[in-house]
């Protein structure tokens, strides 16, 4: 017989999202424990120390999206969050040329009038149409969607907000909005720039963690999913937290104590107890049981479900729904501790773009091929990565002198074809090698020396992404961000708004609305509706304004 | 001596352009249409592959004409002739025969996934529906305030589109927002596995356009095709009658149509349209003039001076890449089909194994290469008096030109690639071919003045339909300049042989009274 107690809230996984919801419970005067199966907190934003010296932002490695009215709310610098941000980044070539991208907008502008005058003007009509985009979807972000096939007065004011936002942007811009909504990154980008590098390095952020290609419809919404962020007010800004992004769920767990929360940390939720439709706690792995009226899961919506749930206490129709969600693997990532700062030969010694995000793709096509590959089951054998070495700018991350590079791969798929069979047993220890010799030998194209600097290597498949964090075929957004999964439809259509069809249990990650990233925007709606059905919504700080 | 002035003048005299003329002549408005080709009918006419023998040059079936526009046009009576049956040829011959929203295999055994097919079928074409009534009016512009007549009628119409929806319950509602704007693999594989059947729902889903199953925005095009029931038909008489009935309604409607006419400019003074003036120099006066010309094709006709750099900036980004290519064998007898029984013989045969083929066969268009086993649908028409008869063959997924070009060896290897591909269900089709004609995207440019060579002048994307097509503020037919109007394909509603966006156009040019 485990351990028993009882609270006014569990949230089960401590994810940023679920430490977010928590926070908020916390703050609002409820007794809340966080469970969370691995025996550190964090679900996708840790901090590990994998190499002796070193710490690996392993999954999740920067930071923007995390919205700032949390940050305030939860007074996460006061708990130790810093976020420095970067500057630039750059994008390589075969023939030892780059294309850089300052923050500095004179730089900006010198450097890609090197490679095509045209988009320099074009770059100014392609940041105002993504800002305008930007301020346009940020104020839905702490909202709950608006459902257009409800006539709840609450859900009514929620498409009347929309329909007020949308008739204030005038016909034109709303004509661009739905087109920029569902167009791809690639058809934004070519209609726009004529510079295939240029065009290359801005295409990445549309693709990120989907299972779409660069020429897919949906994928600029993707690459404004990556810029409505914003670090200190720049939106679009992407920076370090100080000692990695595990340094967001420490400020999250530490906030959330100081509020008087409980962490009980390695043994994770076996399942969610349900009695007559409602839920009344959870019993752990370990056998401790833990009741509570109101409990939050911070896993994703199949995860909950399908695993943690009984069957029976679920309708057929919204277990057809979750089965036929999309949550599809298609990331990888290489954690690498460095003996030196690799000699990269096409850029200036200690020039400022270094210390921002680094590529080799240098064509649509080729990013377009990469995603043929993953249809088929195969990791791309020419892949994207968004490579970074946070050690330049945050010495906490490695010993003086020494460095770690954090290298995002895609696409990788979860379920690996091997002759023919698709699955993610096929991920045995020579494929994942064989997976980070595919990826080192497109990284010499700029760092021909790289292997030569490599004291460890941690390499992480969709399948070692869900084995450790809990993500469903190790996707990172807890769900792929397609139109039929945004906005009212995610994660089940008619179940949006957190709460589900058990009655006190509620989702709070990122497969509900607004989706993935570190954001918490999830997690702070979760709380809101959490504290609204209690009838404490006035405990919950006004955003509103 | 031919008259030199009308109301208004039309460029083309494809189906569009034909819709169009008799839809302004009723109204009695003078009209000439200027065809360049020698005859009309655009891609729904046919052309003459042997002596005495007619081939569908390009479309080949008929399937979204619907029946109250057909009526309005004069041609309702040609499709008095009962749907095709679809056929989808499987590889070990066990082939799906789709029949309306009933699927079973062609040997007459129950299809274990046929409930499946018959519920997703059923909703879809119910949804198709509802959105086909958008087609028959222009897109909503909401452009006036809530005191415009014309605002509080498109209002009026989005209330009335919206009862509809909330007619079909809050489920069925919500199943409709949540697959409107998704991709087709994962409708079709959500509900059954893949084959033969899922594979004939996904070709059907990207034929025409630059797209693969799974890219979004294919359950849209599914459901466009399905807006008038979807039943695909060979008119009577075959498809080159639907061109010849049309023109018959337009002449007999008053308008003078002349063929082997080439415009080769519109006329324009103080921003209005003044005429045309054809290839050798004779001048038309018009007071309108539309045009089935590609939208950007137009624009230069009219010199590009006329228009602000907004519109002509966005119809150079339109997006039109053709993707289909025509082949018509025709064939000394008919040929026989490897498990299929002979009187299924005049059915839309569908070469798509399965939705990952259909994908795969997408791969290769986006970097301009020719797939290795393309997605196909054939359509063997009854036999002239020898004997002898043509089977038409859309190719999907075919770039406009490949790298390297359309040498002889490229398009030798593209005819032999599709007669191959058929062989294998038709043993001994090779020996039977007596002439075989290809129409690359590039010849359909060519030919038809199809921008791209793309079908719809311009792709069905959700980001190119309705207030966006052909592109953001162009929406409305009027192109710029007073009087020049669009009435092509590459308006709303857009592609298939519908005659609506003629119609809409012409409709929409008397309703502004200009002429």
């Amino acid at each position: 017989m485990g351990r028993h107690d009882r609270y006014d809230a569990i949230i089960a996984g401590a994810g940023h999202n679920g430490l977010t919801t928590a926070c908020y419970l916390a703050r609002a005067g409820l007794r809340v424990l966080v469970v969370e199966k691995n025996d550190w907190i964090g679900g996708a934003a840790v901090s590990r120390s994998l190499h002796e010296g070193w710490t690996y932002s392993n999954c999740s490695y920067v930071c923007s999206l995390l919205r700032r009215e949390i940050i305030r709310d939860l007074e996460l610098p006061r708990f130790g969050l810093q976020v420095i941000p970067y500057e630039g980044g750059a994008t390589f070539t075969r023939d030892g040329d780059y294309f850089a991208y300052y923050s500095d907008h004179d730089a900006l502008r010198r450097e890609m009038a090197r490679h095509s005058a045209a988009d320099v003007d074009a770059y100014a009509r392609f940041s105002q149409a993504v800002m305008r985009q930007c301020r346009f979807i940020r104020p839905f972000l702490l909202r709950n969607a608006p459902d257009p096939t409800s006539l709840a007065p609450r859900d009514l004011g929620e498409m009347l907000f929309l329909v007020k936002r949308a008739h204030g942007l005038g016909r034109r811009e709303l004509g661009e909005t739905l087109r920029f909504w569902t167009m791809s990154i690639g058809d934004f980008l070519d209609e726009h720039f004529e510079s295939d590098l240029i065009k290359a390095h801005l295409a990445g952020s549309g693709i990120i963690g989907t299972g779409l290609g660069v020429y897919s419809p949906g994928t600029a919404y993707v690459l404004l999913h990556h810029y409505m962020g914003d670090v200190d007010g720049t939106i679009g800004a992407w920076g370090f937290a100080r000692g990695g992004m595990g340094a967001v769920s420490n400020a999250l767990g530490a906030s959330f104590e100081a509020a008087g929360g409980t962490i009980v940390t390695g043994s994770g939720v076996e399942r969610f107890v349900v009695q007559g439709g409602r839920v009344t706690g959870v019993v752990l792995e370990n056998g401790d049981s833990y009741d509570a009226p109101v409990v939050g899961s911070n896993m994703d919506v199949k995860r909950t479900f399908l695993k943690h749930t009984d069957r029976a206490a679920l309708p057929d129709d919204f277990v057809r729904a979750v089965e036929r969600f999309k949550i599809r693997g298609s990331s990888g990532k290489l954690n690498i501790a460095l003996d030196a700062l690799p000699e990269i030969p096409a850029a200036p010694k200690g020039a400022p773009f270094l210390r921002g995000d680094l590529h080799c793709s240098t064509s649509l096509a080729e990013l377009e091929r990469a995603y043929d590959d993953w249809k088929e089951g195969r990791w791309s054998a020419d892949p994207y990565f968004d490579m970074l070495i946070p050690s330049q700018i945050d010495p906490t991350m490695a010993p003086p002198g020494r460095h770690m590079m954090t290298v995002f791969v895609q696409y990788a798929p979860y379920d690996l074809d091997a002759d023919g069979v698709r699955s993610g047993e096929n991920w045995t220890d020579a494929a994942r090698q064989a997976f980070a010799d595919c990826v080192f030998d497109k990284i010499e194209q700029a760092m021909p020396d790289i292997r030569r600097h490599v004291l460890h290597a941690e390499i992480r498949t969709p399948r070692d992404i869900e084995r450790e964090v809990g993500l469903t075929e190790g996707n990172i957004f807890q769900g792929e961000l397609t139109f039929d999964q945004l906005l009212f439809n995610r994660p089940v259509p008619g179940y949006a708004k957190y709460a589900t069809p058990i009655r006190g249990l509620y989702l709070t990650g990122s497969t509900t609305h607004p989706g993935g990233g570190v954001m918490a925007a999830p997690g702070a709606n979760a709380a809101r509706e959490i504290l609204r059905g209690l009838g404490k919504a006035n405990r919950m700080p006004d955003h509103a304004a | 001596m031919p008259r030199d002035a009308f109301d208004v003048v039309l460029l083309g005299g494809g189906h569009n352009g034909l819709s169009a003329a008799i839809t302004l002549a009723r109204k009695g408005r003078s009209v000439c249409v200027l065809e360049r080709g020698d005859r009309t009918g655009g891609m729904a006419r046919s052309t003459q592959i042997a002596l005495g023998v007619e081939a569908p040059e390009v479309a080949h079936l008929l399937y979204n004409l619907g029946p109250r526009v057909a009526r309005e046009l004069g041609v309702a009576d040609l499709l008095e002739t009962p749907p095709l049956p679809t056929v989808s040829l499987a590889p070990d011959g066990r082939h799906v025969v789709i029949e309306g929203d009933a699927a079973r295999f062609a040997d007459g055994t129950a299809h274990p996934d046929a409930r499946a097919f018959t519920e997703l079928s059923a909703r879809l074409r119910r949804f198709a529906g509802i959105l086909a009534r958008l087609s028959l009016k222009p897109p909503p512009e909401l452009d006036g305030g809530l005191t415009d007549m014309a605002t509080l009628g498109e209002l009026a119409g989005l209330a009335r589109l919206g009862i509809d929806l909330k007619r079909l319950g809050r489920r069925e509602l919500r199943e409709f927002l949540r697959i409107v704007l998704g991709n087709a693999a994962d409708l079709v594989l959500d509900e059954m596995p893949d084959g033969p059947l899922a594979g004939a729902l996904c070709a059907d889903a990207v034929r025409g356009n630059h797209v693969g199953p799974r890219s979004p925005g294919t359950v849209f095009n599914l459901m466009y095709r399905l807006g008038n029931g979807g039943a695909p038909r060979l008119p009577r008489g075959g498809m080159g009658a639907l061109g010849e009935a049309l023109e018959r309604a337009a002449r007999a409607a008053g308008a003078d149509i002349r063929t082997g006419c080439e415009v080769a400019r519109i006329m324009v003074a103080d921003d209005r349209v003044t005429g045309v003036e054809l290839r050798g120099g004779a001048v038309i006066a018009a007071r309108a003039v539309l045009s089935s010309a590609g939208p950007l094709q137009t624009m230069v006709m009219a010199g590009v001076g006329h228009f602000d750099i907004e519109p002509l900036r966005r119809l150079r980004n339109l997006r039109c890449k053709g993707t289909v290519a025509k082949v018509n064998l025709l064939l000394r007898g008919a040929p026989a089909v490897t498990g299929l029984p002979d009187d299924m013989a005049p059915a839309r045969l569908l070469v798509a194994p399965s939705v990952q083929a259909v994908e795969r066969a997408f791969n290769p268009v986006k970097y301009d290469e020719l797939p290795v086993a393309p997605v196909l649908e054939a359509v063997l028409h009854p036999p002239a008096g020898d004997g002898r008869c043509v089977l038409s063959v859309n190719v999907q997924h075919i770039p406009h030109t490949p790298a390297g070009g359309w040498d002889d060896a490229a398009r030798d290897g593209l005819t032999g690639r599709t007669v191959a591909q058929l062989a294998a269900h038709m043993p001994g089709l090779a020996a039977l071919v007596e002439t075989a004609q290809l129409l690359t995207p590039a010849d359909i440019e060519d030919r038809f003045g199809a921008p791209g060579g793309h079908w719809h002048h311009g792709e069905m994307g959700i980001d190119q339909i309705l207030t966006l097509r052909p592109a953001n503020g162009l929406a409305g037919y009027r192109l710029g300049v007073r009087g020049l109007y669009l009435c092509g394909a590459a308006t709303h509603p857009g592609g298939d042989v519908t005659g609506l966006p003629g119609r809409n156009a012409a409709r929409q040019l008397l309703g502004d009274g200009i002429i």
